[in-house]
């Protein structure tokens, strides 16, 4: 059979070379993507790399999703629930299962939401990796400036990353393949080296053409987090406490400081630049021209163009309040809307009561035709009706929005929270400028005509924060370093979200199915 | 002088052409008749044993055979349907002999040779497992693509239409399907050509996910078809190696087949086509009368609940959620109109077909032309499918038939008009969603100061279905052309070589606008519109020698080749959003204050060296070995060339002499294996290549920054998915092959399955091709043929097919279980209602198990470990281990069962079809038979107003939705009626009257639409539409139920 088939190849190939060697090559199989670029033929000028650079930020905007890390953030506290109205949101019970803290490592919130913020945050991880590989020892113009954003970006990847998971692979070439996840506190010393090594090599200010991309003030804002945070961010699982605060006094970092007076350091850093000041207004910060206040510090950029738009208010407001129609979801809870003070003008970012159209001002409607009205209360957060809810509309509709693409950018980082962390810091022993209550008047200056706060305590920061930042992502981080995640609140009330456990998320399934070295975490 | 030099030999080679002429010849006459009536056989072959001369029989059943040169020669006569018969007669110079032939009728209607890929195939000598349908019985109804013809007609061949859209898809398993996340089809084979079988269009846009695609066998008239060949097992389909995995399908179209005389048939029918059945959606009345009555007996939870205290308070909280019925302000949203929203949307469709064909020649150059007209209507509104396809063919021979020439060029343009509607996800903007939801005591349209215009409820997430399917613009063109060229020539005697070109061409455009006056139009921007153009090309060059060689006892028949195919595909697309008018539609995107385009190309190489060899002893055993060797630009460096072989035999029992004392006629044993692979992947997944677009933008500035991204992972290990399969078959005939038919079993084991995974972290893409996992197929088929009766004026054939087939995923590599098949509707985003488990097959549907409902309305479901939340083993809150597995989308068995009585002048045929044992998951009842629907105002399925679920309870998947969906199906039933023509023409040779019902009647106890779903996202590459989901029934478009009339005439 063999010799047969060799006899006949051969006459074939011997009418193939007659008929189409000289077109093509009788066996060649070559190809080359036409509309695809392979790494060998790219990263040969700045314009290119930039290119890649730009590719490297765009795993920001996934860190503000519905349910990536923004999302695992505020939908597992006490800020926000998504109820099921009806026959919506209902979701597979995930959005529940995200609430109560119910997850365990195959369920639904787990293979949906934590899944998703993996995903997200390692492909950052990655594609910075790609760029870094291939400039390497490269000469194109602004070389080292460039090599400094990728880095520091990786940097902040590995930042949603540890605070989500704990220690997680690290990674710092493109070679895909398995390795085991290093402690939160290599991940946390990672981190931290990189950003202060590629400190020097990155601008204090960028121009406007560039806003967005990262600073100096970007990477001090990223370390003070990091640094206010050493109490959690240094420990992995059962290191920290669940139940009580976990301060940053009495761990030793970078440059033998403690991590309260890092954090002051970098904080103060910020102030003295000179580049920074709070906005006049809470507002500006949020509209769609907030890229003009000088109080962002670090931002996810959005535009008013198609797949970069920020799409919050998609997710809270009601069906009939904007056009592309809205989902009608997330939702304030009760106890939250019901702690900010009523003096305070921070409360106008929550939508209560008779609705209209935020785009129109013209009243609006339900589906049944009669007056929308939000209620502070949400009866039951299985069975929801249309206009229970208090809705958070902090990111007002952009004028110019294309379909649901507002031009809104996302703060990660915002001049008042230095202030707060500085405070926060100050109480737990650091030196400094200032006293906690000057700084914490500082921030509220904006928010009350007249301010009553005379005493700063550990709790006075918990609150503020919230009063400050609702909605921006902060709440589970906070509540984790405060000792209070663990807690019960309104509609999580089984014994499941009191498990310490909770402080760190389960690694999904299927990625520990895809990378067999990767533990899970304590009680998953 | 040098002219001189040629003339001699070519006046020579020219006195050899002609010599046959210049000698003195005999002749030979006679009749071939019907053993039972003793009337005459028309079209019978005649022809003499080891000479080119062949004839057929006319209508009376006689022939003549002239210029025979004298001797004894072996007369061979066969005609389909009869078993065959030699007679030796001896031709005098000058003289004619006279010769008469009897056949006996058989069972089978089959071709004595047998298309088996590059040549053709005594049927005796097969030693796999091949079906053949005929081409002619099965193109009955309205059949719009091949595949229609292959429903219920071939064993182990299961054939699912998407749905009942007009040129809609089908989704061809053979033998149970052989790979998870690859394709899953078939390889189509016209004419010699493998077929590029991709979409030939642009994607539509949907306002939810968007329809299937569109069959791409539309290209081919049935009319066309002359014979249609499957080869199932492996080590008959290893001769086309790599992309064999799926089975093959071998068409061959008509050609010209006459000398001497012209023939030119019509075809034509009208058919008219209804929906077979109907949502039971409540009507107006109805659904007035619920809301009145919920309105009723409501009672607000602030009626029963004291004022909180504080505003969260724990005894508040325990007191609410009690509420019963509708708040009176639903009062507000009923109408007083009475619409019938089904009705609205759907139509009786009627049809046109019109072939006209032509063929003729002389002995030595035939040719055939045909021309089809088709305009197929959907049965609902706004959409429909028309072609108009044209196909010449012409083969020429020549020196003394030692090279024969044949090309065939098919052209087709098909135009598609679309209503959007989504087989999966999305909660607005699809007919048959808002079919299902819209209000219907409001009325289609309304008349008003601004004048008539539809009705829209403001509400955004329910859209008028009518002013949908009526506003929004959707069309779809396609031209595909196909041809192939091919020389022949005889080497020696025995030796041919053979050199084929092929070309598949398609050129395929979209056209999309959805217009400010529909709300829809509205929220994606005040007006969209998209033009997209894709184009595909596939070359192919083939050469080919083969041999064929009778030894003795021994018989040799050999092919060798190469062949060699390019592939390229360009798309190029362009959309505007944001149009002042909707005067322009899509034809003006320049207007637009917001444009985006884009375009794509890639391309992929596939080169092969094959061989067959078929040794055959004493016709009595026969050994059949493959080797092919296929080379893929596909796949990583160092594993783009693989083997793939397939070796059988079979012994002819009937031929040896302990068989003559037993029953059959005939008896054959078949045992086969070979091993296949399956290339169904995009190209350039072995490649870490960067891409640009969205994906890899970011807004700097204010100004979105084009970037580019690494969007593969570049697998450097990337190789084929293998199948291996083994095959034992009998055939066997009895009573003369008055009953005939063969059993098979088979084992296919795939290996190597291309799968998207997880990869580990970090990657640049999340998912990365990979080779693991392996997938388990084994069944048995069983094909019978009875002649049931035969006497003069009646003639009864009956065919059963039958086949029962489990796969089972033996592992997922390193992988625990696949999410598979999302659910569809609102609310069930990350809802799965399938998973890949290891030791289960493919469709296994997984989720909570219903036990009932509590008497507050709430669903419970079966729970393990008792918690707060878990009492007495029911919960209403399942947990992720509470899950299970609640059904199985695989048929238990399959069959077909096909009758043609013929008595008198009368043809009748009844083609039945049925499936049993098969779960499906009622994705439609899940979601629309949930009463709470009246909170936002929308309308139900009927079945809920009886049920007790709570008007507040949430549409949860769990078992209560996986449904029993065994169904037998009467497919078509025609009455054909054969004219006496005289009385209507005088130059007729035969017409023909039928009548014919497709879809006549389903038994099921299934309760949704059609127990037939398609099987979503089969072959999907895309994992977040899940992989190898079945069994899934969501909102399909309705299929007909289809009344036709047609004549058939042939001159």
């Amino acid at each position: 059979m063999k010799r047969l088939f060799v006899t006949t190849s051969f006459g074939a190939v011997a009418l193939c070379t007659l008929l189409l060697a000289p077109i093509q090559g009788c066996t060649d199989l070559t190809e080359t993507p036409p509309s695809q670029i392979t790494k060998g033929n790219f990263f040969r000028s700045e314009g290119e790399v930039l290119a890649a650079l730009a590719g490297v930020y765009h795993p920001l905007i996934g860190t503000t999703g519905e349910g990536d890390y923004w999302g695992s953030s505020e939908v597992s506290t006490d800020e926000i629930v998504v109820p099921t109205r009806g026959q919506d949101w209902y979701d597979n019970g995930s959005w529940l299962d995200l609430h109560r803290q119910t997850w365990t490592a195959t369920s639904s919130a787990t293979l949906s939401y934590f899944n998703n913020a993996w995903n997200n945050a390692f492909g950052g991880v990655a594609r910075a990796n790609v760029l870094l590989d291939a400039i390497k020892g490269g000469s194109v113009p602004n070389q080292a400036s460039i090599e400094a954003e990728a880095r520091a970006l990786r940097a902040f990847y590995y930042y949603t990353l540890m605070d989500l998971f704990g220690g997680v692979p690290l990674a710092t070439t493109s070679e895909i393949k398995e390795r085991p996840r290093a402690t939160r506190d290599s991940i946390f010393k990672f981190i931290e080296s990189e950003l202060l090594a590629v400190r020097p090599d990155l601008p204090l200010t960028r121009t406007a053409a560039n806003n967005g991309r990262f600073t100096r003030g970007a990477v001090d804002a990223i370390l003070a987090s990091m640094y206010i945070n050493a109490g959690v961010f240094t420990k992995d699982a059962g290191g920290f406490s669940a139940t009580t605060y976990n301060s940053c006094a009495g761990i030793n970092v970078a440059g033998g400081k403690t991590a309260c007076q890092a954090a002051v350091d970098r904080v103060d850093s910020i102030l003295n630049s000179g580049v920074y000041q709070l906005a006049d207004t809470f507002a500006k910060n949020f509209r769609a021209d907030n890229n003009l206040s000088p109080e962002n510090i670090f931002v996810v950029k959005f535009a008013a163009a198609t797949d970069l738009g920020f799409n919050m208010l998609q997710r809270t407001l009601h069906y009939s309040q904007f056009n592309p129609s809205p989902w009608n979801g997330f939702s304030i809870l009760a106890q939250t809307y019901n702690a900010f003070d009523s003096l305070d003008r921070r409360r106008k970012v929550f939508l209560v009561g008779p609705q209209v159209n935020v785009e129109t001002g013209q009243p609006v409607e339900d589906r049944a035709h009669n007056p929308l009205v939000f209620t502070t209360t949400i009866a039951n957060v299985t069975a929801a009706t249309e206009g229970e809810g208090v809705r958070i509309y902090k990111w007002p509709a952009d004028p110019g929005h294309v379909a649901q693409n507002n031009g809104n950018d996302f703060a990660w980082f915002r001049l008042s929270e230095m202030y707060l962390i500085k405070a926060e810091a100050k109480l737990d022993g650091a030196a400094g400028s200032s006293t906690p209550l000057a700084l914490l008047r500082a921030v509220r200056a904006r928010a009350f005509a007249t301010d009553t706060l005379s005493a700063v305590t550990l709790p006075v920061i918990l609150r503020e924060r919230l009063f400050e930042f609702a909605s921006e992502g902060k709440r589970r981080q906070d509540l984790i370093r405060f000792g209070v995640y663990t807690q019960p609140w309104e509609f999580k009330t089984g014994p499941e979200g009191q498990e310490p456990k909770r402080v760190l998320m389960p690694i999904p399934q299927g990625q520990i199915d895809a990378n067999p070295l990767l533990n899970q975490n304590t009680g998953y | 002088m040098h002219l001189s030099r040629h003339v001699g030999p070519i006046l020579a080679f020219l006195s050899v052409l002609a010599a046959p002429l210049a000698a003195q010849n005999g002749a030979v006459r006679g009749q071939v008749v019907d053993s039972v009536t003793q009337q005459g056989l028309l079209g019978a072959t005649v022809l003499i044993q080891g000479q080119p001369r062949q004839t057929a029989t006319g209508a009376d059943g006689n022939f003549t055979l002239s210029d025979v040169p004298p001797g004894t020669v072996v007369l061979k006569v066969t005609r389909i349907g009869y078993g065959p018969q030699t007679k030796s007669v001896t031709i005098t110079a000058g003289a004619t002999a006279e010769a008469r032939f009897v056949l006996s009728p058989q069972a089978s209607l089959l071709e004595a040779v047998v298309v088996t890929g590059y040549g053709t195939q005594r049927r005796e000598a097969i030693t796999g497992s091949v079906s053949n349908v005929d081409a002619a019985a099965a193109n009955v109804g309205v059949k719009t693509n091949v595949d229609q013809m292959l429903q219920g007609r071939a064993a182990g061949v299961d054939i699912i239409q998407n749905n009942g859209e007009p040129g809609a898809g089908m989704q061809i398993l053979i033998r149970g399907g052989s790979s998870i996340s690859s394709s899953n089809e078939p390889l189509y084979v016209i004419d010699g050509v493998a077929i590029n079988n991709v979409a030939t269009q642009p994607e539509g846009m949907a306002a939810g996910a968007p329809p299937l695609p569109r069959n791409p066998m539309n290209l081919i008239n049935p009319g066309d078809i002359a014979s249609i060949t499957i080869l199932k097992d492996a080590s008959a389909s290893a001769i086309y190696g790599s992309r064999a995995a799926n089975g093959v399908v071998l068409i061959e179209t008509k050609h010209g087949t006459t000398a001497g005389t012209s023939t030119i048939t019509y075809d034509g029918y009208v058919s008219a086509a209804s929906p077979s059945k109907r949502l039971d959606i409540l009507s107006g009345p109805e659904y007035r009368g619920f809301v009145t009555q919920q309105v009723g007996v409501f009672v607000a939870d602030t009626a029963l609940c004291p004022t909180p205290t504080p505003a969260d308070s724990v005894a508040y909280k325990a007191c609410f959620g009690k509420a019963r019925g509708l708040d009176p302000k639903h009062l507000a949203g009923l109408g007083s109109s009475n619409t019938d929203w089904y009705r609205a949307i759907t139509r009786t469709a009627v049809t046109h077909n019109h072939n006209l064909s032509f063929s003729g020649g002389s002995e030595d150059t035939r040719y055939r032309a045909s021309l089809n007209y088709m305009n197929q209507p959907g049965v609902a509104i706004a959409n429909g499918l028309e072609r108009i396809q044209g196909m010449l063919s012409a083969n020429h021979r020549a020196f003394d038939n030692r090279l024969r020439l044949a090309t065939t060029v098919t052209t087709s343009r098909s135009n598609d008009t679309y209503i959007t509607y989504e087989n999966t996800g999305g909660f607005e903007g699809g007919v048959f969603l808002n079919m299902a939801v819209f209000n219907p005591t409001q009325p289609v349209t309304v008349t008003d100061s601004t004048g008539t215009h539809y009705y829209e409820s403001g509400s955004s997430s329910v859209r008028n279905p009518v002013a949908l399917a009526r506003q929004i613009a959707n069309v779809g063109s396609t031209t595909r052309t196909l041809g192939n060229a091919s020389a022949e020539f005889d080497l020696t005697s025995g030796l041919t070589a053979k050199v084929a070109l092929g070309l598949d061409h398609s050129s395929g455009d979209r056209q999309i606008y959805f217009p400010n006056a529909n709300p829809l139009g509205v929220s994606l921007g005040g007006g969209l519109a998209q033009q997209a153009s894709l184009n595909n090309a596939t070359r192919t060059l083939q050469t080919l020698l083969t041999f064929n060689r009778q030894v003795g006892v021994s018989s040799f028949d050999v092919v060798g080749g190469y062949e060699y195919t390019k592939f390229s595909s360009n798309l190029i697309g362009a959309q505007g959003v944001g149009f002042f008018t909707d005067a322009f539609g899509y034809n003006n995107l320049s207007v637009a204050t917001s444009k985006t385009n884009w375009s794509d190309a890639e391309s992929w190489r596939l080169v092969s060296f094959l061989s067959r060899a078929n040794y055959g002893y004493k016709d009595k055993y026969f050994v059949t070995g493959i080797l092919r060797y296929d080379g893929s630009s596909k796949f990583a460096t160092g594993h783009e060339w693989a083997l793939f072989p397939g070796l059988s035999a079979s012994w002819k029992l009937s031929q040896e002499g302990f068989a003559q004392s037993l029953p059959f006629s005939d008896l054959k044993l078949r045992v086969g294996y070979g091993r296949i692979g399956n290339p169904g992947i995009p190209p350039y997944q072995s490649l870490i290549v960067l891409q640009g677009g969205t994906g890899g933008s970011y807004p700097w500035g204010d100004a979105s920054k084009s970037g580019v991204y690494p969007s593969l992972n570049g697998n450097p290990n990337l190789k084929w998915e293998q199948t291996g399969e083994f095959n034992v078959g009998v055939d066997f005939g009895l009573w003369g092959n008055r009953l005939a038919g063969s059993a098979e079993y088979y084992v296919k084991n795939t290996s190597d399955l291309l799968e998207y995974v997880s990869a580990p972290a970090p990657a640049q893409n999340s998912l990365t091709l990979v080779n693991v996992g392996k997938l388990h197929n084994n069944g048995i088929e069983l094909t019978l043929d009875a002649l049931a009766a035969s006497r003069p004026n009646l003639t009864w054939r009956s065919g059963l097919t039958f086949a029962a087939q489990r796969n089972k995923v033996v592992t997922l590599g390193p992988f625990s279980f696949v999410r598979s098949g999302r659910v569809s509707g609102q609310g069930q985003s990350d809802q799965w209602a399938e998973r890949l488990l290891p030791g289960q097959p493919l469709g296994t549907f997984y989720g909570p198990v219903f036990v009932g409902v509590d008497t507050a309305g709430k669903q419970l479901f079966r729970c393990g470990t008792p918690s707060a939340s878990c009492v007495n083993g029911r919960t209403t809150s399942p947990l992720a281990n509470d899950y299970a597995v609640i059904g199985n989308a695989n048929p238990k068995f399959t069959f077909g069962f096909r009758n043609q009585v013929t008595f008198g002048k009368f043809d009748i045929s009844a083609l039945i079809r049925g499936s049993v044992g098969q779960d499906v998951f009622n994705n439609t009842a899940l979601v629309y038979s949930t009463k709470g629907n009246a909170l936002q105002d929308k309308n139900f399925l009927r079945p809920a107003l009886t049920d007790p679920t709570g008007l507040h309870e949430p549409a949860i998947y769990s078992s209560r939705w996986v449904e029993k969906a065994s169904f037998v199906r009467l497919q078509n039933l025609t009455v054909d009626y054969a004219l006496d023509l005289p009385a209507l023409t005088r130059n007729a040779r035969s017409a023909h009257l039928y009548v014919s019902v497709d879809n006549l009647l389903v038994l099921t106890g299934y309760s949704g639409l059609d127990p037939e779903v398609s099987n979503l996202n089969q072959g999907s590459l895309n994992p977040d539409a899940g992989v190898a989901a079945r069994g899934i029934d969501y909102l399909s478009y309705p299929r007909p139920r289809t009344v036709t009339g047609g004549l058939r005439l042939v001159f």
